[in-house]
């Protein structure tokens, strides 16, 4: 198993996919949390305090639900779907580590690479913070140790649930087209609208309520992000009503495990051909 | 036409049982498949496209399950990795990661396999890619591609080699090499599964042969068994005449015309006595010379008649 994940690893780390993946989610995660509304106007936005370094991880978890989660998804899709796109799964199968191995293998690698992801973002926003606070002249004062642990913690499953989503998307498409598409179609038409529309149908509230994005807002609301700017977030606004973070952590543990079962299966069971 | 396929089943690396996909309730793209390939031996697997030859490899690497039938590949059932391990494939064409360099590919692969890097310059040596293998995939041809593919199936130096096709996308040259290497791993001790469409590559490399047609093996011995016994071909008028008297000589099985020819099988040493006994009976001789069906003849004649199996 530790070899394939090496395999894995290597061929990760040598995709194109990966970095520009990585490179514009840290930009943009870094510059429509910090660079933007300070640029516009921190005084009638937000509040100075959400740009300096004790609201680091309010701050940035809130870019994490939607915006991370379609980089996420991205990730997730390629890592399997181009694997039937480019027919190098079969050569990978062919080797003879099993389906199973291989599956998993490719998840802890995904899983790895996630980390990356969220360690990025939060080091190139506290540096955001740092050079914000140094311009006002305001006092650098970190979060807890304990609140920054919960805070990637809570930003790494975020991402995952997505990126199983991805992954099981790809695996049911055998590709990376559709699954790309569906996953957009979920995201902006499905989770976005039926959000939007909860909020004067009230039938749908239970619905929306179990959806990534729900929970998702939810345990970063608990971690202090903003609920003013998580609702005036564009197409990945959220406007309530959060649930229980536990609840919210629950429900996307099980998202997370229950796609990435439903790939597996797919997998193991379908022809490659 | 055939050899017997019975062999100690020690001696088979891979048996099928009445192996059958289907696609559907309408498509069957192989049909109660019995395959017999014997420990050491080039087995050429022929067919014309569409036939059934890469879904049954499929089949037996475990890429594709069995709709019915069942097989064992080196003792094992297609797709458990203790069987794979022994196992070297390259399945419808080569597929790699374009943007990882020969090298990089293969060396995924020994992860994924649990084989030594060591043994990658190796492989690459023995099928000339090692002045390329730093290059990305993306730049190969596809005769390069080709050779890492049989590459990879090399890595884990596998006792069981499945080639599918592996001179695509190789010049004369390269073909020539090709068959030349894949000869000299079975004279190495390997088996070698090699399906192709080529009549000159299985011809030259193959000990035995199986040819299929939708989905169902249709013949299958030696090269030679397949081409039949060697015969006479007889130019002479009058035709009607000529075939007559011929017929009538104690050894000939038989006397068949075709394009003015006469295909007469018989013992091609009686030629000399056959051309006097024409000339002498005044039947004008313009030619006559031994023949022996090739095997392109033959699987034409499998693969687009409608007989039934050649067993």
């Amino acid at each position: 198993m530790s070899g394939s994940v090496n395999a894995e690893l290597l061929v990760l780390r040598r995709r194109a996919a990966t970095w520009i993946l990585l490179g514009i989610w840290t930009f943009l995660g870094v510059f429509f949390a910090y660079i933007l509304p300070y640029a516009l106007n921190p005084e009638d936005a937000l509040g100075l305090e959400e740009f300096l370094p004790e609201s680091l991880a309010g701050t940035l978890i809130a870019g994490f639900p939607f915006f991370g989660g379609v980089f996420a998804f991205m990730l997730g899709v390629f890592a399997l779907g181009s694997e039937y796109d480019r027919d190098t799964l079969k050569t990978l199968l062919v080797q003879g580590p099993g389906r199973t191995t291989v599956f998993a293998a490719k998840l802890v690698a995904l899983a790895l690479v996630l980390i990356a992801f969220v360690l990025t973002v939060f080091v190139g926003g506290a540096i955001a913070s740092v050079v914000i606070a140094q311009i006002e002249d305001a006092p650098i004062v970190w979060p807890s140790a304990w609140l920054l642990v919960r805070a990637l913690s809570a930003a790494w499953l975020i991402l995952a649930a997505w990126a199983a989503l991805g992954v099981l998307l790809g695996v049911l498409t055998r590709g990376t087209s559709l699954a790309i598409g569906l996953g957009i179609l979920y995201a902006l038409v499905i989770e976005g609208l039926l959000s939007a529309f909860a909020e004067s149908i009230s039938l749908l509230e239970p619905l929306t309520q179990v959806f990534l994005r729900a929970n998702g807002y939810s345990i970063a609301t608990a971690l202090g992000a903003p609920a003013a700017s998580i609702e005036s977030s564009g197409p990945g606004s959220y406007g309530g009503p959060f649930v229980d973070s536990i609840q919210a952590l629950a429900v996307l543990v099980v998202f997370m495990l229950g796609f990435a079962a439903l790939a597996a299966f797919a997998l193991r069971r379908r022809d490659v051909a | 036409m055939t050899a017997p396929t019975s062999a100690p089943e020690d001696d088979l690396v891979i048996s099928t049982e009445r192996l059958t996909k289907r696609y559907g309730e309408t498509i069957v793209a192989v049909d109660a498949l019995a395959l017999r390939v014997r420990r050491g031996e080039v087995y050429g697997f022929l067919g014309p496209n569409g036939a059934g030859k890469t879904t049954t490899l499929r089949m037996l690497v475990g890429l594709v399950q069995p709709t019915a039938g069942h097989a064992t590949v080196l003792g094992a059932p297609p797709g458990a990795p203790a069987g794979l391990a022994r196992i070297g494939a390259l399945i419808e064409g080569p597929a790699f990661y374009p943007y990882l360099s020969g090298r990089d590919n293969l060396r995924v692969l020994a992860r994924h396999a649990g084989v030594a890097e060591t043994r990658i310059p190796g492989v690459l040596g023995q099928v000339g890619l090692s002045a390329r293998a730093g290059d990305r995939t993306a730049t190969y041809s596809m005769g390069m591609k080709q050779r890492l593919g049989v590459a990879a199936a090399l890595l884990k130096d596998p006792e069981l080699l499945i080639l599918d096709e592996p001179t695509n996308g190789l010049d004369p040259a390269g073909m020539a090499e090709m068959r030349e290497f894949i000869r000299s791993l079975a004279d190495g001790g390997r088996t070698v599964l090699l399906s192709s469409h080529l009549m000159g590559e299985i011809e030259q490399v193959a000990d035995r042969v199986g040819v299929i047609r939708d989905g169902s093996l249709v013949a299958e011995g030696t090269v030679a068994q397949l081409r039949g016994r060697p015969g006479l071909r007889v130019r002479a008028e009058p035709r009607a005449e000529a075939a007559r008297l011929i017929g009538e000589l104690p050894g000939v099985e038989s006397v068949t015309g075709d394009d003015g020819l006469l295909e007469v099988v018989v013992d091609t040493a009686q030629a000399a006595a056959i051309n006097r006994m024409l000339v002498q009976a005044g039947v004008a001789v313009s030619a006559i010379y031994p023949h022996t069906a090739s095997l392109e003849d033959v699987f034409l004649e499998l693969t687009t008649a409608d007989g039934g199996p050649r067993s």
